[in-house]
Parts: structure tokens; C-alpha cells; sequence
């Protein structure tokens, strides 16, 4: 098991969310075809399907090529992962001209510490799960 | 089938599989069976629990933000 450790971690690092994307797609799916949700989801579901999981893989990556350098635990270093991805996201939403609910702004402020706590404790306890099972970090 | 047979038959068996070279372990793997018994649980420190608490509560008090996270997971 000491070979190929990035490609290892790239899979350990996209399974979590392409595990939560079923939950994702779901949930996206019922609103917007069931419920009639006003809302062209479509338009960006590419972004939670195809970036976020790929994100992931390199991130853990990025973890592991690190780990030796930097002492950062995977924790705090998955937690970084929502100020890479938020911008990033929302630049998709505005390159592909997707409104964003008028009730979404003013959570900002209280979706980025709720976003860094979930990736932490995702990051802690998943990804390393996953790390450790592979025999990586 | 007589007893000619017999041999004949071990014979011809004996041809066609070929034996099993080193077929002895080239590592103890007692120390790793060990390893793992010996592994605790996951401890999750009461800092943990307190976020999770904290990231439940907030996502109560604050569903609107749940498609978001959800678009960034």
C-alpha cells in the first residue's frame, strides 16, 4: 500500500461528497420537479455534481503532499476547504446568471461559520476515516 | 480401479498440478492482528460534540442556509 498515495487520497477525498450528492441531487430534484421551486437549479447543479467533489480529491491531496511540512491538523485544513469553494461557487451563480433567493444574502454571515464547522467536522472525522482506511496520513 | 489404477491416477495428478513453491507467510501478521485489537474507539473531545451541537442548532434556527451548504457539499 505505499503506492500511488495522491491517487488515494484524491479517492478518499471525492467520496464524502459524492456520497452526500445523492442527498444533494435529491433534494434538487424534489424541489425544483415536485414542489415547482422557482428556482432554475439546473443551471448549477454542475457545481455540487463536478467541482465540489473534485475540489475534495485535490484538497485531500493538498493534505497529504503537506502533511509532512506543516503539522496542519485535517480538520482545520478540510475548514479552509468553504473559503476556496464559497467564492468559487458564487461566481458560477453569477457567470451563469442564476438569482439567488432573496432570502440567501442576508444569511451570509451565518452560513460561512456553519460552512466551516460542517467541513471541519466532515474533514475530522470522514475524510481521515477514509485516510486512514486507504493507509494514507 | 484396482490399485495400479490408483497410482497411475496420483501419478498423472501429481503431473498436471505443479507443486506449491514458498508457501510459507513472508511476514507475521500476529503483530498487526494485535495492532488492531489494541486500537481504541474514536474518542470525539467535548469540543466536538459542542460544534455539532452548535452546527445543529444553527441549521434549526436557520434553515435558509441549509441549500447552500448543501450546493457547497
Amino acid at each position: 500500500m505505499n503506492q500511488h498515495t495522491y491517487l488515494r487520497a484524491y479517492m478518499a477525498g471525492i467520496t464524502v461528497p459524492t456520497i452526500f450528492l445523492l442527498v444533494v441531487a435529491t433534494v434538487f430534484c424534489i424541489g425544483r420537479y415536485v414542489y415547482n421551486v422557482p428556482v432554475p437549479v439546473e443551471r448549477v447543479i454542475v457545481f455540487p455534481m463536478a467541482v465540489v467533489p473534485n475540489l475534495w480529491g485535490l484538497w485531500n491531496m493538498l493534505f497529504v503532499a503537506l502533511h509532512g511540512r506543516t503539522r496542519l491538523a485535517i480538520g482545520f485544513h478540510g475548514a479552509l476547504l468553504p473559503l476556496l469553494l464559497g467564492p468559487l461557487g458564487f461566481a458560477l451563480t453569477r457567470i451563469l446568471d442564476f438569482p439567488i433567493p432573496h432570502f440567501a444574502m442576508p444569511l451570509l454571515p451565518i452560513g460561512i461559520p456553519i460552512a466551516l464547522i460542517a467541513y471541519y467536522l466532515a474533514w475530522k472525522y470522514l475524510v481521515a476515516f477514509l485516510n486512514g482506511t486507504l493507509g494514507i496520513a | 480401479m484396482n490399485l495400479q489404477d490408483d497410482k497411475e491416477l496420483r501419478e498423472l495428478l501429481k503431473q498436471s498440478i505443479a507443486p506449491v513453491a514458498d508457501t510459507e507467510l513472508q511476514r507475521d501478521l500476529w503483530p498487526q492482528m494485535l495492532k488492531r485489537l489494541d486500537q481504541q474507539p474514536v474518542q470525539v473531545p467535548w469540543f466536538d460534540w459542542a460544534l455539532a451541537a452548535l452546527l445543529s442548532a444553527a441549521l434549526l434556527l436557520f434553515p435558509g442556509v441549509i441549500p447552500a451548504l448543501l450546493y457547497h457539499l
